[in-house]
């Protein structure tokens, strides 16, 4: 189980940032992967931080989206990061 | 002169015509049998289900579309066919026109055939009263090849 990502469309909506979620399968093998869409001022070790509960994995989501980060100190918002597993 | 020519001609051909034998005719093949292949059917989402509990087949245990707010909502996810499969699940709180991303969760598996999965959420400070949907996406697509809507109240 994993904390959810703490995106809000708008100030008028609620706030999902406690959100947490999950995912499982009967086929064999079966790989969970969240996503979740930078914001302003996020870093990966704060995204880490919310997701694993510690700042350290920063690693972690880096490996699985070097796809798209070239460099793990420049984020944008609005790419969109694939999020593995706790591990 | 003329007939002896012909004569000359018509002789060899004649001899060769008179002792050729006749062969059996070749035995008829046996028809051949090509083995129907049965390609896979491609991977689709057959049923989709709410509700606030599953079981170890990871179907639904208690269907609703309605859900308190201390809730975990599950939503239950059969596929059939066969092949590479990215099954996204995109949940989303509906305001009037405006809708707010509550999660996203993709699985990814190789189908030898019909598969069950489940997505869940949970929110410890309680989920907002309200709608709410469940959009499940199948490979890259961004047409939704299901969509459930359910309310928290």
């Amino acid at each position: 189980m994993t904390i959810g990502p703490d995106d809000k469309n708008d100030d008028d909506m609620p706030d999902f940032s406690d959100v947490r979620s999950g995912a499982s399968s009967t086929a064999p093998g079966a790989e969970v992967i969240q996503t979740y869409e930078v914001k302003s001022g996020d870093s990966l070790s704060k995204i880490a931080k919310n997701f694993y509960g510690n700042g350290n994995a920063w690693k972690r989501i880096y490996e699985a989206n070097t796809d798209i980060l070239k460099d793990p100190n420049k984020i944008y918002p609005g790419q969109k990061l694939k999020i593995p597993p706790k591990a | 002169m003329k007939k002896l020519i012909a004569i000359t001609f018509a002789l060899p051909v004649m001899g060769t015509l008179a002792c050729t034998k006749s062969e059996p005719p070749p035995p008829t093949p046996a028809p051949i049998t090509v083995p129907a292949t049965t390609l896979p059917a491609p991977l689709s989402v057959t049923t989709v289900t709410l509700g606030t509990s599953i079981g170890a087949d990871k179907r639904v245990a208690a269907p609703t579309e309605t859900f308190g707010a201390k809730d975990t909502i599950y939503s239950s996810v059969e596929t059939a066919g066969a092949g590479h499969a990215k099954l996204r699940a995109h949940w989303s709180f509906v305001k009037g026109e405006k809708t707010a991303k509550v999660d996203d969760t993709t699985i990814e598996f190789d189908a030898a055939g019909p598969t069950v999965n489940e997505f869940h959420i949970s929110k410890p400070s309680g989920w907002p009263k309200g709608d709410y949907k469940v959009e499940i996406f199948l490979g890259d697509g961004e047409t939704p090849a299901a969509t459930k809507s359910f309310k928290v109240s």
